[in-house]
């Protein structure tokens, strides 16, 4: 049985049109004009058991959306829907036995609490026996390294610490779907890392699948093995991540600052995209140049005070994506 | 899931959050106090006021006398108190509509509407509950009877509360915002349930029959404190489950239109 099936899955809003000034509100007020967004278009997605689905896109693509259709937060306006063999909306409250879920905006942990208060409330509210709740606490504690954050109201932590502590929370019940909405957003590099592993551990050793939403591509390149991308409301991509990172994740930006000043020659497969005073701002293809060669050639132009590497910034790859579509079409 | 079942979910639903909400709130030990004993302070003022009512105007007004009036006083304040600490979030229904915090709620597999009233106490409402209790000992003595349709009308009155504030909330889904009908529906409520019911004209008394059901909240339970009748407190019973119901029926229909949202939210 697949993960989730979606087939024609449309989902569309009613927003009230207004125009600018206290007139048009006034207007608006006894004659209201309403238009209807489309936030997903008649898409289709199969998910099979133990998959790790990136779903990626740029603000407003349908992402959220399309993930409230499938935890039962949202009704769809048309198409079918099913996880784990449910329907999201019909059989909610079933479903959420089965499916955890982390909103990186949204916490479930009681702020003023310790975690472990929370984590009690929500064992007994998924059901799950007091004997099995501990144990599992006790091992999600050891695996999530949240010893010394049990008895530490919530409200005292950092970022990253509270997300490691939602990702726990979400799995009390011991879900078949984890699913992930923006998990990394905010964090810093390290805390990025560390919540990437635990996602990529916990599919490996609980076979548990991963529907994930990010903006970041490091999230998809390092924990996903297939990638969904969606614009405007369609899928406009899904393919395995390996093909993904080949035509698209292949450049990395570089941003190096030297302690003294010089020029920097351009290689194959570097383009120099800004340079001032002692700094300089490189795009490159790691496909020509890998990354290891770039890092030496730049150690050997000179004495480097500080080095960065980043992804480029998500919409940028989906314009790229668009844009070779573009290309392939025409 | 039979109908004993579901029941006996909610109520072990309302135990689970009241535990934590009430460990929540004593996180903050000296706010508690302070906050529960200036409500007590600020209720006990209007006894004062009574009793200087009741001095200048005779000994019953509106056909209630001063024991009678603390009798519905009592009642209304406990009814409010026990409301605001089991299900505060009542008064922030349209919010969290609005917001798009009810995914928190639909996500987990227990009732929707349990789980959000419960997600929140009020500190202050335990001063309310506490004044009750006070002025019931204060004015009824050792009246079993009174002591008992004070516990029904506890009960009874909190819950009424609650299903007046939530039907209110749930045309949030309809209109926008109903906040502020909400938050006067309440107030209303309480209004009609702290005065003597003979000083309302007839189509008065049949709104609080209806819209604002004060009559069911503290008027019924004082009227068999005094004299009781096992017919009308089985009505009042069957009248009180009529309003949770439809509360309930509104506020589910009414979830078929939530849209939700992206705001950042933490739970309190």
């Amino acid at each position: 049985m697949n993960m989730i099936e979606a087939y024609d899955l449309s989902k569309t809003y009613r927003t009230r049109v207004r125009g600018e000034g206290l007139a048009a509100s006034a207007r608006a007020m006894f004659r209201p004009v309403y238009r209807e967004v489309l936030a997903v278009q008649s898409i289709d997605l199969v998910v099979p058991p133990g998959e790790i689905v990136a779903f990626i896109g740029p603000n407003g693509a349908g992402k959220s959306t399309t993930i409230k259709m499938m935890t039962g937060i949202l009704r769809p306006n048309s198409g079918s829907i099913r996880v784990l063999g449910l329907d999201p909306v019909r059989e909610r409250s079933n479903l959420s036995y089965h499916i955890g879920t982390v909103f990186g905006q949204k916490s479930q942990l009681w702020f003023h609490l310790p975690p472990t208060d929370s984590f009690t409330l929500l064992g007994r509210i998924y059901d799950v026996a007091p004997g099995v709740l501990k144990k599992r606490i006790a091992m999600l504690t050891e695996r999530f390294e949240l010893g010394a954050l049990l008895d530490v109201p919530v409200r005292k932590m950092s970022l990253g610490q509270r997300i490691r502590c939602e990702v726990a929370a979400s799995l009390l019940h011991e879900p078949e779907i984890l699913f992930l909405d923006e998990p990394t957003i905010g964090l810093d590099v390290v805390v990025k890392q560390a919540i990437r592993e635990l996602i990529r551990d916990l599919n490996q050793e609980k076979g548990t699948t991963i529907f994930l939403t990010s903006h970041d591509a490091g999230d998809v390149e390092h924990v996903c093995r297939r990638a969904i991308v969606i614009d405007h409301g369609r899928i406009v991509l899904d393919q395995p991540v390996k093909k993904l990172k080949y035509d698209y994740l292949n450049r990395k930006i570089i941003a190096v600052r030297f302690t003294e000043k010089h020029d920097l020659k351009t290689l194959p497969g570097i383009e120099v995209q800004k340079t001032g005073g002692l700094g300089s701002r490189l795009l490159v293809d790691t496909r020509i140049r890998p990354i290891g060669e770039v890092m030496s050639w730049l150690v050997g132009s000179g004495a480097v005070a500080d080095i960065t590497v980043e992804d480029p910034p998500m919409e940028e790859i989906i314009a790229t994506i668009f844009s070779s579509q573009d290309e392939g079409g025409a | 899931m039979s109908n004993g079942h579901k029941l006996h979910s909610i109520f072990t639903l309302i135990g689970l959050y009241f535990r934590v909400n009430l460990a929540s709130a004593m996180e903050y030990r000296s706010a508690f106090m302070l906050q529960v004993f200036g409500m007590v302070l600020s209720n006990g003022s209007f006894v004062f006021f009574w009793w200087v009512a009741f001095s200048q105007i005779g000994a019953r007004i509106g056909g209630y006398d001063f024991t009678d009036v603390m009798f519905i006083w009592a009642v209304t304040s406990s009814a409010f108190g026990t409301a605001n600490i089991l299900f505060a979030n009542m008064n922030h229904i349209s919010r969290l509509i609005i917001s798009g915090e009810l995914d928190t709620f639909l996500l987990q597999p227990k009732s929707v509407l349990t789980s959000v009233l419960c997600a929140r106490t009020s500190l202050s409402a335990w001063g309310d509950l506490l004044y009750g209790f006070l002025l019931i000992a204060l004015t009824q003595g050792a009246d079993g009877r009174a002591w008992l349709m004070f516990f029904c009308g506890l009960v009874i009155g909190a819950l009424l509360m609650t299903a007046v504030a939530v039907t209110a909330h749930t045309l949030t889904f309809y209109v926008g915002d109903a906040s502020t009908l909400a938050g006067m529906s309440v107030e209303f409520i309480v209004n009609f349930c702290i005065y003597p019911k003979g000083i309302y004209a007839g189509w008065v008394q049949v709104l609080m029959a209806t819209l604002i059901p004060a009559t069911f909240m503290v008027h019924l339970p004082l009227q068999l404190a005094r004299q009781f009748d096992l017919l009308l407190f089985a009505g009042l019973l069957a009248a009180s489950a009529a309003y949770c119901s439809l509360a309930g029926f509104f506020f589910y229909r009414g979830l078929r239109r939530y849209e939700s949202g992206n705001l950042i939210v933490t739970r309190l």
